[in-house]
C-alpha cells in the first residue's frame, strides 16, 4: 500500500501533500487540455490505479456512485441533442454526440475521482503545511484543516440525531409541505446546536493552545517528500505531456 | 490605593468582586466572587449545575467573554497581571484550561499533532516540542495511540488526550472542568494522580471542577464550594471525615445507599424483557464482545461498567436496534416499548418549547405536563426553548420525556455525568419508580457507588465479562485486583 491518509482511505502515511496535489493537478489539467477520449480514459485509469495502490478504491467505488450515475446522465443527454455527425443508433444518436457525450463524462468523472483521492490519501494537517510553505498566513491555513474535520462530525451528527428520532418514535410523510418543514426542522436544528457548540469548543480550544500570538509558529514535523511523490510527479507530467501533445498534433 | 496594588502584586491569582452576566439571562452566573489562589495550590471547585464553576474557569482563562459573550464586572490578576478582556491565546502560556467536553476541543485529525498544536504555536524548537509531547502522552498513558487518528478514539481516549494537550503547554496554572467525567475509575484514578504529581513535582497550581470529591482527599485539596454563583465554603479536605463535615455544612443531599425497591421476582408474570443469546459484536478487525448472554426481567436494574472503550454504549445500541449483532441472537418480547436516554441531551431535543417536545410523546394534557415539569424541577418553563436550558437541565428534559410514555424497557447511557447530588438523586427516583411500575432497565455508568445502590445485577465488561449479581461480581473483581471497580474504594483504598 503506498500513499498518505486522512483517515478515510488508509493509515499509512507515504506519499506527501505536495506530491498529491501535483498529481491532481496534472490529471485535472490533462483531462481539460486533451482532446477526443483515449487520453481522458487514460488518465481515469491511472486515478483508479492510484485509487487501487493506496488502498482508496473502496473508499472511491461508494463515494463515486452518484457521480457515476450522473456521468452517465450526462452522457445519454449529450448524445440525444447533438445531431451533429453521421447517424449510427436509433435513427437520432450520432457518432459525433457519442464522441461529445464520453468526453463530458469522463471529464467530470476524472475531475470528481482525482478529487476525492485527493481527499482520502491527503492529511489535512500536512496539506494546512504544505499551504502555508507556499506562502499562506497560517491562520487561513488552519481553517481547510478544520472544515476537513468538521466533514466527518456533520455526518456523525446527522445519524445520531435521526437514530434519536427513530427510537422516540417521530417519522416524517413528505407528502405534505408542513410535514417536510417539521422534517427539516426536527433534523437540522439539534445538528446545526450540535455544529454551533462545536465550533465555539474548537475556538477556545484553539485560542487556549496560544494560536494566532505569534506571526510565525513551529512546525515540528518537515513536510515529506517521498519516492511516491516523485512517481506521482512523473505520472502527471507524463500525463499532461501527453494532452499537450495530442492537442499540439490534433492527436486522438 | 496602596494596599489594592499590593494584593495585584501578590503572586498568585486574585479575584476580587467578579460578577458575570450571560446575556438574557435573569440572574447572573457569577455575582461577587472573592478568592486567591496561592502558586502551587491543588483547589477544587465544587458545587451544585449551574453554581457557577465552569463560568469561572472560563472567565480566568479569558473565553468570557472573548469567545462567550457576557457582562462583566470586578477583575482578577495572575501574578500582578490583570486576566479580565484579556486575548485568551495569550493567557494560555500561563493558564491552560482543559474543557469539559473533550470530543470537541481536538482541533487535529491525529494524536501527536494534537499535542504538539499548543507548544507548535508557542513558536518551540522542534526538538522541544518532540519531548514536551511524548512527555504529555507519557503522563496520561496513551504514548501507544501517538500515530492514531483522532476520529477513532473512544471517549476515555479523548479526554487523556485533551489534558496531555494542555499539560504540553507548560502552563505553570492548571484549571480542567470535569476532567475525568469520561474516565472508566482506573482512567480517573490515573489522572488524579497525574495531576497530583503536577503539583507536587512541577510545582504547578492545579484547579479541578469535579462533583466526586472521595477520590481527591488524598490530594488534600482546598475545596472551593459555590452556590449562585458565590463562593459559600472554602476548606482543606484532609480526610474522609473532613469531606464528610463539609457536605454536611453545604446541605448537599446524599444518595440514598440502597435504592432497590423490587425485584425481578416481584414481577413474575413476565420476565422477560429482552434476551441476548451468544451475541457478538465487532467494528472490523476489532473485536467488542463475544459470545454475551443476558436476560433482562421486568423491574429489574441492570447496570453495566467496565473499562472505557468496553462496548458498554455498543450494547445498549445493539438492544435499541440500532446496530445488529454479528453473531447471536437479540431477542426483545413484542411490544415491548423502549426508551433510550443517549449521552448527549442536545441529539434528542427536537422543539422549540418544552410543552411541544413533551407533544411530541404524547403530552398533551396541561394537568400532566405540569406535573412532569414539577417532577423534573422544570416549573414554569413550559414556553421556554430547550435550547435555554443548562446541560443538567436538559438531561432531565430528556429522562423525564423518555418516561412519559412509560416505557417497558429503559436504557441510560451514563445519565450521571456532570450532575450534581440533587440531579442524580432525581434520576435515581426516576429509576427507582420505572422498576416499580415493572419496567426493566439497562444503565451504564462509570459511577460504581451509584451502581452498587441501584442494581440487581450487574454486567463487568471488562477482561473477563462477569455478570451477576453486584456483591459476586464486586467480589469476582476484587479478587482479580479490580479494585476501583468495587464500592468503597476510595474511602477504603486512601
Amino acid at each position: 500500500m503506498i500513499g498518505g491518509s486522512s483517515g478515510i482511505g488508509c493509515s499509512t502515511h507515504e506519499s506527501g501533500p505536495v506530491g498529491n496535489m501535483l498529481l491532481l493537478a496534472g490529471c485535472v489539467a490533462a483531462v481539460l487540455v486533451a482532446p477526443g477520449i483515449s487520453i481522458k480514459l487514460a488518465v481515469l485509469l491511472s486515478v483508479m490505479v492510484v485509487a487501487r495502490l493506496t488502498g482508496s478504491i473502496l473508499f472511491l467505488a461508494r463515494k463515486l456512485r452518484f457521480v457515476v450515475l450522473f456521468s452517465l446522465v450526462l452522457f445519454i443527454s449529450q448524445a440525444l441533442s447533438v445531431h451533429v455527425g453521421r447517424v449510427i443508433l436509433f435513427g437520432r444518436v450520432t457518432d459525433q454526440g457519442l464522441v461529445l457525450g464520453a468526453e463530458m463524462a469522463l471529464r467530470f468523472l476524472v475531475i470528481l475521482s482525482s478529487s476525492m483521492l485527493f481527499v482520502a490519501i491527503t492529511d489535512p494537517d500536512e496539506l494546512t503545511h504544505a499551504l502555508i510553505c507556499a506562502g499562506i498566513p497560517y491562520r487561513f491555513g488552519f481553517v481547510l484543516s478544520l472544515a476537513v474535520r468538521f466533514v466527518p462530525f456533520f455526518s456523525q451528527e446527522l445519524s445520531r440525531v435521526r437514530e434519536a428520532q427513530r427510537l422516540r418514535g417521530i417519522s416524517f410523510s413528505f407528502r405534505r409541505p408542513s410535514e417536510l418543514r417539521r422534517a427539516i426542522y426536527y433534523t437540522f436544528v439539534p445538528v446545526l446546536v450540535s455544529g454551533l457548540v462545536r465550533v465555539d469548543a474548537v475556538t477556545m480550544s484553539m485560542k487556549g493552545r496560544a494560536f494566532g500570538i505569534h506571526r510565525h509558529r513551529t512546525w515540528s514535523r518537515p513536510l515529506r517528500w517521498t519516492r511516491i511523490d516523485t512517481l506521482f510527479v512523473l505520472l502527471s507530467a507524463a500525463l499532461l505531456a501527453a494532452s499537450i501533445l495530442a492537442r499540439r498534433f490534433t492527436w486522438m | 490605593m496602596s494596599s489594592a496594588r499590593d494584593r495585584t502584586n501578590r503572586g498568585g491569582l486574585r479575584i476580587e468582586n467578579l460578577s458575570v452576566r450571560y446575556p438574557r439571562r435573569e440572574t447572573p452566573a457569577l455575582n461577587g466572587v472573592d478568592e486567591w489562589i496561592e502558586p502551587g495550590e491543588f483547589v477544587v471547585l465544587a458545587g451544585p449545575s449551574g453554581c457557577g464553576k465552569s463560568t469561572l474557569c472560563r472567565t480566568l482563562a479569558g473565553f468570557v467573554p472573548d469567545v462567550i459573550p457576557a457582562e462583566i464586572g470586578g477583575d482578577a490578576w495572575l501574578d500582578g497581571q490583570t486576566l479580565i478582556g484579556h486575548d485568551p491565546a495569550k493567557i494560555a502560556p500561563v493558564l491552560g484550561y482543559v474543557q469539559q467536553d473533550p470530543d470537541a476541543q481536538i482541533c487535529t485529525l491525529n494524536v501527536w499533532q494534537e499535542v504538539a498544536f499548543g507548544p507548535e504555536n508557542l513558536c518551540l524548537p522542534a526538538e522541544e516540542v518532540a519531548a514536551r509531547v511524548h512527555a504529555a502522552l507519557s503522563e496520561v498513558g496513551i504514548l501507544d495511540l501517538q500515530e492514531r487518528s483522532t476520529t477513532t478514539l473512544s471517549g476515555g481516549e479523548m479526554q487523556r488526550l485533551a489534558i496531555a494537550a494542555v499539560l504540553a503547554m507548560g502552563s505553570a496554572w492548571v484549571f480542567l472542568d470535569e476532567p475525568t467525567a469520561n474516565l472508566d475509575p482506573d482512567g480517573a484514578e490515573m489522572i488524579f494522580r497525574v495531576l497530583g504529581q503536577l503539583r507536587r513535582r512541577e510545582g504547578r497550581t492545579v484547579a479541578v471542577v469535579e462533583h466526586r470529591l472521595a477520590p481527591l482527599v488524598p490530594y488534600a485539596p482546598r475545596v472551593i464550594v459555590l452556590d449562585h454563583g458565590r463562593v459559600v465554603d472554602r476548606r482543606r479536605i484532609r480526610s474522609h471525615y473532613d469531606l464528610a463535615e463539609m457536605r454536611l455544612r453545604a446541605g448537599w443531599p446524599q444518595p440514598p445507599r440502597d435504592v432497590r425497591t423490587c425485584r425481578a421476582a416481584d414481577h413474575p408474570g413476565n420476565p422477560s424483557l429482552v434476551e441476548l443469546a451468544d451475541v457478538g459484536f465487532g467494528y472490523g478487525d476489532r473485536k467488542v464482545f463475544r459470545h454475551l448472554s443476558l436476560t433482562i426481567g421486568r423491574g429489574q436494574v441492570l447496570a453495566v461498567i467496565g473499562p472505557n472503550g468496553c462496548g458498554k454504549t455498543t450494547l445498549l445500541r445493539l438492544i435499541a436496534g440500532l446496530e445488529a449483532p454479528e453473531s447471536g441472537r437479540i431477542t426483545r418480547t413484542a411490544g415491548v416499548h423502549l426508551g433510550f436516554v443517549a449521552q448527549h441531551p442536545h441529539h434528542q431535543i427536537f422543539e422549540q418549547t418544552l410543552r411541544r417536545e413533551y407533544a411530541i410523546d404524547g403530552v398533551r394534557d396541561p394537568s400532566r405536563l405540569k406535573q412532569l415539569l414539577s417532577e423534573a424541577r422544570l416549573s414554569g418553563l413550559a414556553d421556554a426553548s430547550p435550547l435555554s436550558l443548562s446541560m443538567g437541565e436538559q438531561r432531565r428534559l430528556t429522562v423525564s420525556t423518555a418516561l412519559s410514555r412509560t416505557p417497558e424497557l429503559l436504557l441510560l447511557d451514563e445519565p450521571f455525568i456532570g450532575q450534581d447530588r440533587a440531579n442524580v438523586i432525581w434520576v435515581l427516583s426516576q429509576i427507582r419508580e420505572a422498576t416499580e411500575r415493572g419496567a426493566g432497565v439497562i444503565l451504564v455508568s462509570h459511577d460504581v457507588e451509584l451502581v452498587a445502590s441501584i442494581s440487581d445485577s450487574i454486567l463487568y465488561l471488562g477482561d473477563p465479562v462477569q455478570i451477576g449479581s453486584p456483591d459476586v461480581v464486586f467480589e469476582a473483581l476484587a479478587e482479580q485486583g479490580k479494585h476501583a471497580y468495587t464500592p468503597g474504594y476510595w474511602e477504603d483504598h486512601h
